[in-house]
């Protein structure tokens, strides 16, 4: 599946350490093609593999982040001792004096607390899952590869989201779907490549329009996030009373009077101009097309739910990926807000899966008997996990959990990695790992992995260093791989 | 022609066999690139002995073998190892995912023969003193002295240069690169008629002298300066730094020199009496984004804002990435950790946060109070008041004498405390009650968790560290009252930090704002706060408090804002302290928790254990002899008691000061006055704003090697010293950021200039002669003219950097007047326009494609400075926000508010620079997002009907004129015959559209603020604007060509 591009960078260098000019030289390609292959980062793909090619099992990625730390506790990470210990304090010898956040690091006390939520095993898999509020995720349990062991440095959003979005705890690094569309193009020409929908009025802790950013790639490769409105994106729509006859009109004239620049000047640059307002006017189609959820049948709002009618909602951005997956947007980037429960706990987990559960698991549903599903990886998750013990007072009905990023619990389904499995685990008090530790370089490597690249090779040259996502580290879970 | 695509291509290839070997050009890219990282000048962290940084390390004998042996391939290590077939022993090996070519190799394998010598890294060459232009005799071509540097490789290329470009497209290209605004047809007809022999130059002058101009300069330096309206990280506040943004277009009005631009903004505060304006101007130093996160470890961030600081200076003045020796020696440049972190020390040495205040808006120290001279002298009119009232108050104590001997005589044997605001004695507990003895109606209170415990007096109170206590009402200070606290205390252990009371919401999350005494290293320490650290007073105790036995700990404060006012008082004696800050500027009150609370803060340290007795809080500073009663409960009474003949002079002199403070009404009374005077200068210099600036610490902040980079991983001090390859730090300069901008803009300096030159070149040629901006070093490009950047730089120093002169030599040279139509073969044969044999084509940068909009429909408000403003654009940000009214609409794009967590949409669609951090170069896409701005974006919308009205009124009969004047508008130029028909039919055929649907018309021409026109007919309105949007979304509209 892997196929050379040669993303259009006049002075930056190719992720495969071809010149475009070179590439295009190479494979018989006139200047002229160039023009639609500026617009659309993937140009027309070409014969002829990334070099260390790996056979790619997923061809899109759909990541449904969950932003502010879901707690692995109360969700998928089953510990007994915390229920049996509930009100004692942390051992020392558990916590081993690793820095805390400045939030209960000074806390006079650390109680344990353990999850109010009944978990159970699910599927033959026989997967935890919290039962109470995850019903549909623990009904597609025997789709999910979990991964219990997943550990960051980072123990505060900012950096936290950042690293997992770009691989580095500080701004300034690409996001994965940039480096995506940057090392595979797009597979599609009347769409972006890189989708982003955030859900509507979450509050939370703020995400940053970086956190999609190309970085120091070119720009072309960010994130284009769809907005729940009559523009799904800025300015999509023409003005009220240009109609698209006449938006088709006008731009037909705007096309002859660059074809006589064309004409005059030879310059291809005037090309890449015509295919700019071609390509807006299919958009202006495209778009709404694929962001109008009127054609849907009722089973589909079934499946992910009533929300799934709400513009701007969970389940309807959910909905939107399958649409967008369907027509082959490469990376769709979810993200939901809210998961920072340093108190009211109990509650505040439920109303986050009263909002998430039905619709993840319903598109993990809807991909596989669509037949997407093998090729399509999902991924969910946020920056870190939540600590095993109280922030605040011990009460065991309603309390809070801190930051945690020593250990916590992502999944992902599809797009080659195994399903019905978990993968690594945690100490008695969910603090440390026990096994198998995935670092977010390791899940990075895998993700690349997935999709055919070895991350070792998707480089960028800036500022005289060879960049990767996954920095100088990553190794690729094998035991995750299907 | 032969030779030039192997230039072109690989400029580390020589181009024949037969020309010599440059080390620089022909052999260092490869070694950086393909080596450096495991051979190069990172020596720690490599697994091989083997480097190929310099001669001596590659020629080293080791052990037995050498890499290279100069002359003798066979002898040569490196010649058998990058020939090898075999995995384990090619190099680079195949798993750095690295390789050569076999022109390559063969380029190498020729270097050793040759004698493999090395030369200098060319930046690090120093610039030479005097450099001749080159013969320019075979072409004769150009019009000043940059011209036969490009001559002379061209005809070597074999390529020829462009002819001259027309008139109008030179004043546009000109106009647009100098003000970034388009010319004026008035101004496009005046010059097409101007025969003069220079009216190029009088075009320039014109420009360089407009507001127009510092306008379109500054908005570059906006990228460089990672200029934000907002904080950044998360949560992304509000900040206030655009005064600093108005500095540097008054910079550029005046021509500020470009040495003492670089200088004011590195080190203005340092000047010798440094003018409020060149401490504004170093504000460049604090505008990287800054944090505010609950939980953040505030030294993690303060670390990122001085190495932030160091990147931008980096990149910004020096061209390198010293990012790279953060966490190991550079892997290609010879750059160290040691010299990145003494580097660093230059920045790193200002008393600052690592977080800024999330309960207060305090800005985050060091400051400047932005005072206008106006209140300059007012306040120094209420200082003089505040000082004449010491007097007043020192002579009102003169004259008491006689009053006090009265006194003394007939002394009462019984005292009632003056000025008690609150006894909490913590007897008489009920529940969560602890009654106060002077406020019957407000007890003090606390959490069952506080357990009653037996202490001096009857009961006091254990306190768990995380409930605090609240002492109702009390405690609501300003900083120009006087006030005193006196507990009990216990403490179990000797605490590294612990809240015993304070006054104030948070620590890190509220700065501290307010008063507090803690215990740090076990020792007490009280402060007052607006910032911690750098607006507070803060004394501490030079010996820690015993633990496990009860002290009685006193602060008595007189209401001075200086830490000499605020003291100590242990057990009802002086405690030996030691001031840590005296800078308290502002209002220590705000950001919730008003009253005085023990034991506990938020996110702080709690007294866990501590135990606490019987507090006292006055409205007044307690004399010696009270502050003893309080502990002993006898002084003052024995005092009052003891016989006249008895009193010895220390007793004599403290009753004094008791009798003057509460018994004497003249004292008192001026004590009032003081109080007042003290207010007056408060209320007028609490509403002025202050700005972030760079304030030196007197006692130098110690720099660390920071292992892997990180902050709590500090390894061996450093200096305050400049790198190693690059001149010496100068002997009579100071080891400060003064010293350090004058090293910078030394004459003799090897990259300032050359890296300052290259960035204006790009900002007309597109691209910079060296074309890695950011990177002078071993990974950059080389520069594709030397001689001419060398040239440059030195003239640009001769002309005391003097940018005028700078921008009149490029835009003046025949080089950038050419055509830039590519001719023959040229566009293949360079088609990156390396050797410049033609003009720039380029998109316009965002700013200049809405700023041509406005300024062409007349919309633009030209008003310089001030705020910054929201256009509509902000609305639909990711972070929205209301667009502001009126002329905020309409304002140059460089005033546009920039919120680093969802900057301008447009702008950003346009590729403006995140200026998340610091960026010397923009990269344009092409994009269809960037089209539907330009068709449907309010802003373009509103810009075209409005100028459709002002073209429908000036040619109400005649579309011909109206499409040649719109046209023209935009392009510089009248339209050709085939485009005038395309244009007339697009009008006829919209005319006819609107006419048949006029409700349709109505639909747009609504959009924006401006109002619709009127008496005009709408259809012919919409007609009209709709081919004026047409031209707009023209190729030529938005590009320089």
């Amino acid at each position: 599946m892997s196929t050379i591009h040669s993303p259009a960078c006049s002075g930056f260098e190719s992720p495969i350490g071809l010149s475009r000019r070179k590439a295009l030289q190479s494979f018989g390609m006139g200047l002229g093609s160039l023009a639609l292959a500026d617009l659309v980062s993937g140009e027309k793909p070409q014969k002829g593999p990334l070099p260390n090619a790996i056979p790619a099992k997923a061809k899109r990625v759909i990541f449904l982040f969950q932003a502010g730390g879901p707690s692995q506790i109360d969700l998928y990470d089953w510990k007994p001792r915390l229920k049996a210990d509930a009100g004692k304090e942390l051992p020392a010898s558990i916590r081993m004096g690793q820095r805390l956040t400045a939030m209960s690091g000074n806390q006079a006390s650390l109680p344990l607390v353990g999850t109010p939520f009944k978990m159970e095993q699910h599927g033959d898999s026989g997967s935890w899952v919290n039962s109470d509020t995850l019903p549909h995720i623990a009904g597609i349990a025997d789709d999910i590869c979990f991964i219990k062991s997943m550990h960051t440095e980072a123990i505060n959003h900012g950096p936290g989201v950042t690293f997992m979005q770009t691989g580095s705890q500080f701004p300034g690094r690409p996001s994965m779907g940039a480096w995506l569309d940057f090392g595979l193009g797009s597979m599609n020409s009347d769409l972006p490549s890189f989708v982003v929908m955030v859900t509507k009025n979450k509050g939370g802790q703020p995400l940053v329009s970086r956190l999609w950013g190309s970085g120091f790639l070119p720009g072309k490769h960010d994130g284009v996030r769809f907005r729940a409105d009559k523009d799904a994106i800025l300015y999509l729509n023409s003005p009220e009373g240009i109609d698209r006859t006449n938006r088709r009109k006008v731009l037909d004239h705007l096309r002859d009077l660059h074809e006589i620049q064309l004409q005059e000047t030879g310059d291809p640059a005037l090309e890449t101009r015509i295919a700019q307002y071609e390509m807006a006017f299919n958009m202006q189609r495209s778009i709404p097309e694929v962001t109008d959820l009127s054609d849907e049948p009722e089973s589909t709002f079934k499946l992910y739910g009533e929300h799934a009618r709400k513009p701007g909602s969970f389940a309807a951005n959910c909905l939107l990926a399958r649409r967008l997956a369907e027509k082959d947007v490469r990376f769709i980037q979810l993200y939901h807000q809210g998961w920072d429960q340093h108190g009211g706990l109990p509650g505040g987990i439920k109303n986050q899966c009263r909002e998430t559960d039905q619709a993840s698991a319903a598109l993990v549903t809807d991909l596989k008997n669509r037949g997407l599903l093998d090729d399509t990886l999902v991924i969910w998750g946020g920056e870190f996990g939540r600590t095993s013990y109280c922030q605040g007072r011990f009460n065991a009905g309603n309390f809070g959990r801190d930051h945690h990023g020593r250990c916590f619990t992502m999944w992902m389904a599809g797009g080659g990695c195994k399903a019905g499995t978990t993968y690594g685990s945690t100490d008695d008090y969910s603090y440390n790992v026990a096994e198998n530790p995935v670092h977010i370089h390791d899940l990075h490597a895998t993700i690349l992995h997935l999709l055919g690249i070895d991350h070792e090779s998707l480089t960028y040259k800036y500022q005289g260093r060879h960049f990767r996502l996954t920095d100088v580290h990553g190794k690729v879970l094998q035991g995750a791989l299907a | 022609m032969r030779i030039l695509p192997i230039l072109l291509f690989a400029i580390a290839v020589p181009a024949a066999a037969l020309e010599e070997i440059d080390f620089n050009r022909d052999i260092r890219p490869i070694l950086s690139d393909r080596c450096f990282k495991c051979h190069g000048p990172d020596a720690s962290n490599q697994k091989s002995d083997f480097r190929l940084d310099s001669r001596d390390n590659a020629l080293r004998d080791l052990g037995g073998y050498v890499g290279i042996k100069a002359g003798d391939l066979e002898e040569s290590e490196m010649h058998h190892r990058i020939w090898s077939s075999d995995r384990e022993d090619v190099m680079p090996p195949p798993e750095s995912k690295l390789s050569l070519s076999d022109k390559e190799k063969a380029l190498l394998d020729r270097w050793i023969k040759e004698g493999a010598t090395y030369d200098t890294h060319w930046a690090f060459k120093s610039i030479p003193a005097k450099l001749q232009t080159p013969d320019n005799k075979p072409l004769k071509w150009g019009s000043n002295p940059v011209d036969p540097f490009i001559a002379e490789k061209l005809t070597r290329a074999g390529l020829a240069p462009n002819p001259e470009t027309s008139r109008r497209s030179w004043l546009r290209r000109v106009t647009f690169d100098i003000t970034g605004l388009p010319p004026t047809l008035t101004e496009l007809d005046t010059f097409l008629s101007d025969k003069s022999q220079n009216s190029h130059e009088q075009v320039v002058d014109r420009l360089l002298a407009s507001e127009a101009y510092a306008e379109r300069m500054t908005s570059e330096w906006l990228d460089v300066a990672r200029y934000s309206d907002t904080y950044g990280y998360q949560v992304d506040r509000d900040r206030f730094v655009w005064p600093w943004r108005d500095w540097v277009i008054k910079a550029f009005g005046e021509n500020m020199p470009y040495d003492q631009f670089i200088t004011e903004q590195l080190a203005g505060d340092l000047l010798p009496n440094a003018t409020k304006d060149q401490i504004q101007a170093t504000t460049f130093n604090r505008l990287h984004p800054q944090k505010v996160e609950g939980g953040s470890v505030p030294e993690e961030f303060r670390v990122e804002y001085v190495v932030d600081r160091l990147h931008t200076f980096g990149t910004a003045f020096l061209g390198l990435t010293l990012e790279c020796s953060r966490c190991h020696d550079h892997k290609y440049d010879p750059i160290t950790m040691k010299d990145y972190y003494s580097l660093s020390s230059f920045f790193a040495n200002i008393d600052e946060a690592g977080l800024y205040s999330y309960f207060t808006p305090s800005i985050p120290t060091p400051t400047m109070l932005l005072t206008s001279d106006e209140q300059d002298s007012q306040i120094a009119e209420k200082e003089a008041a505040v000082a004449e009232s010491i007097k007043a108050l020192a002579a009102e104590s003169a004259n008491a004498e006689d009053s006090f001997t009265k006194w003394l005589m007939n002394r009462p044997t019984e005292f009632q405390w003056t000025g008690l605001e609150a006894h909490v004695s913590f007897d008489g507990r009920q529940g969560g009650n602890l009654p106060d003895r002077v406020r019957k109606d407000k007890p003090t209170k606390t959490s069952g968790n506080n357990k009653s415990v037996e202490a001096v007096q009857g009961q006091g109170l254990q306190l768990t560290g995380d409930d605090a206590v609240h002492v109702q009402g009390a405690g609501a200070f300003r900083r120009t009252q006087a006030f005193s606290i006196g507990m009990w205390i216990n403490t179990p252990k000797k605490f590294d930090r612990a809240v015993i009371w304070r006054r104030s919401k948070a620590w890190t999350d509220a700065a501290s704002r307010g008063y507090e005494l803690l215990l740090l290293d076990g020792k007490p320490s009280a402060a007052l706060i607006h910032f911690d650290p750098g607006n507070s007073i803060r004394v501490t105790a030079k010996n820690p408090l015993p633990p496990n036995s009860w002290h009685h700990l006193t602060v008595t404060y007189d209401g001075s804002s200086s830490a000499k006012g605020l003291r100590l008082w242990l057990d009802g004696k002086p405690m030996p302290s030691t001031i840590v800050r005296d800078k308290l500027t502002k209002n220590i009150e705000g950001g919730g928790d008003p009253d005085l609370r023990l034991g506990e803060r938020f996110r702080d340290v709690g007294f866990k254990e501590g135990k606490v007795d019987e507090l006292h809080v006055f409205k007044r500073e307690l004399t010696a002899i009270e502050v003893a009663q309080l502990h002993d409960d006898q002084s003052l009474l024995q005092a009052l008691r003891t016989p006249l003949t008895s009193i010895g002079p220390q007793l004599r002199k403290n009753l004094r000061h008791y009798f003057l403070s509460t018994t004497h009404p003249p004292y008192i009374s001026e004590l009032q006055n003081l109080q007042s005077a003290r207010d007056a200068k408060r209320s007028l210099i609490e509403p002025i704003r202050e700005i972030m600036v760079m304030r030196r610490l007197e006692q130098p902040r110690q720099s660390y090697i920071l292992d892997r980079g990180l902050y709590h991983s500090r390894g061996e001090p450093v200096g305050f010293d400049t790198p190693a390859v690059l001149p010496p730090f100068p002997e009579d300069q100071p080891r400060n950021r003064l010293g350090l901008a004058r090293w910078l803009t030394s004459p003799d300096h090897p990259l300032t200039a050359r890296v300052t030159v290259n960035r204006y070149w790009q900002l007309f040629f597109g691209n910079g002669l060296v074309r890695t901006p950011e990177d002078f070093g071993s990974q950059g490009k080389p520069p594709s003219h030397p001689e001419l950047l060398d040239w440059l730089a030195r003239d640009f120093i001769q002309s005391d950097w003097n940018l005028h002169h700078l921008i009149k030599r490029i835009v003046l040279s025949a080089t950038y007047r050419q055509s830039s139509i590519a001719l023959g073969e040229s566009r293949e044969t360079d088609p990156e326009n390396v050797y410049l044999g033609r003009g720039t084509t380029e998109r316009l940068s965002a700013e200049m494609i809405r700023d041509n909009v406005l300024a062409l429909s007349g919309l633009l408000v030209k008003k310089s400075g001030g705020p910054s403003v929201k256009p509509y654009e902000v609305a639909v940000s990711f972070k929205p926000s209301n667009p502001g009214k009126g002329e905020d609409l309409y304002r140059r794009s460089v005033y546009t508010w920039w919120k680093r967590t969802g900057p301008a949409p447009v702008m950003m669609t346009l590729n403006a620079s995140k200026r998340d951090v610091c960026r010397v170069r923009r990269e344009v896409t092409s994009s269809p997002l960037q089209a539907f701005v330009l068709l449907n974006g309010p802003q373009f919308m509103e810009a075209a009907r409005v100028m459709a009205a002002k073209l429908l009124e000036k040619h109400p009969d005649s579309p011909a004129s109206l499409v040649d004047e719109a046209f023209r508008s935009f392009t510089s130029r009248f339209p050709g015959d085939r485009e005038r028909k395309v244009l007339l039919k697009l009008h006829a055929e919209q005319l006819a559209h609107y006419k048949a649907n006029p409700g349709q018309a109505k639909g747009f021409l609504g959009i924006g603020a401006h109002p619709e026109a009127k008496g005009l007919p709408p259809h012919e309105v919409a007609a009209a604007a709709i081919l004026i949007n047409t031209i707009m979304n023209l190729d030529e509209a938005v590009s320089k060509r």
